[in-house]
């Protein structure tokens, strides 16, 4: 019971001003599907969003 | 180098709630958190009712990510916001730099306690291992690193909601007011993608028709 105060964690913010104190994420195109092609991950987005175009789609 | 934004065509948009279902569905968003909601302006007002599907717009110069006292936001090489879960402490910080209304809190206990901050990922989930256990559960569907959009836009059937590259969007959208010849001005697209040299522009919606005033009764 004595003890239980000095397991206190230190609860200092790590993070530095404007840098973000956040983990790194996996790149999107960093899987099995793309083997880290960006450029293949980029097309296939773009071809994607092309197709929102339902002028291209339809005529 | 490709830089993710959301369009939402106020001409088109019929307040269907197809994007805010689809939203909930693809993430499995818990009650009481909406990432993505319509909202309608002029309601009831024919010929200027206009709705808007609203949700994070991974702004340029993210507001959000100014005001974190945990520094627990990140931009993307794409240009997509997200934030760490693992860090927020549901401040609530962010909800007021928000001019979008994007951060959302689950309730979390008893007296109103907050949760951590939850918001639209543009689907592309967060900092952990893409599509694994821990990413669905906190952030979702990764939906980007399977080569896909975000499920809210792809599921538009008035295609009133686009995303993607933001030079796709534009040339689409160009197309589009040319041939309408009308509603070329894009809601909240200056307040989260304008410069910040420039004063950004108001919604220009269309204003209330002038209704014709019943005659004088004679007495």
């Amino acid at each position: 019971m004595l003890l239980s105060a000095c397991g206190e964690q230190p609860q200092t913010i790590a993070a530095k001003p404007g840098q973000s104190a956040a983990k790194e994420g996996d790149k999107p195109y960093n899987n099995d599907l793309f083997k880290n092609d960006k450029n293949a991950w980029q097309l296939q987005l773009r071809a994607r969003a092309d197709h929102q175009n339902e002028y291209k789609r339809v005529n | 180098m490709a830089r993710m934004k959301f369009i939402c065509d106020a001409e088109r948009c019929i307040e269907c709630n197809g994007c805010v279902t689809a939203c909930k569905n693809e993430h499995d968003v818990p009650w009481g958190v909406n990432r993505r909601r319509v909202v309608t302006l002029n309601d009831g007002i024919v010929g200027a009712e206009r709705s808007i599907s609203v949700a994070c717009m991974h702004c340029s110069d993210a507001p959000c990510q100014a005001v974190c006292p945990v520094n627990c936001f990140y931009k993307t090489e794409d240009g997509v916001v997200l934030h760490d879960k693992d860090l927020c402490i549901g401040c609530g910080y962010c909800f007021y730099a928000c001019p979008f209304g994007a951060p959302q809190f689950p309730q979390a206990g008893a007296f109103g306690l907050r949760g951590k901050m939850d918001k639209c990922t543009f689907c592309a989930g967060g900092p952990e291992k893409d599509n694994s256990k821990a990413e669905i559960e906190k952030y979702g569907r990764n939906r980007l690193s399977e080569g896909k959009l975000p499920a809210c836009a792809e599921m538009c059937s008035t295609k009133a909601l686009l995303a993607g590259d933001g030079d796709v969007l534009s040339d689409i959208y160009r197309e589009r007011v040319m041939r309408r010849g009308r509603g070329g001005d894009l809601w909240g697209h200056a307040t989260a993608y304008g410069r910040p040299d420039t004063k950004p522009a108001g919604a220009a919606l269309p204003t209330a028709p002038a209704v014709a005033q019943p005659a004088a009764q004679k007495s």
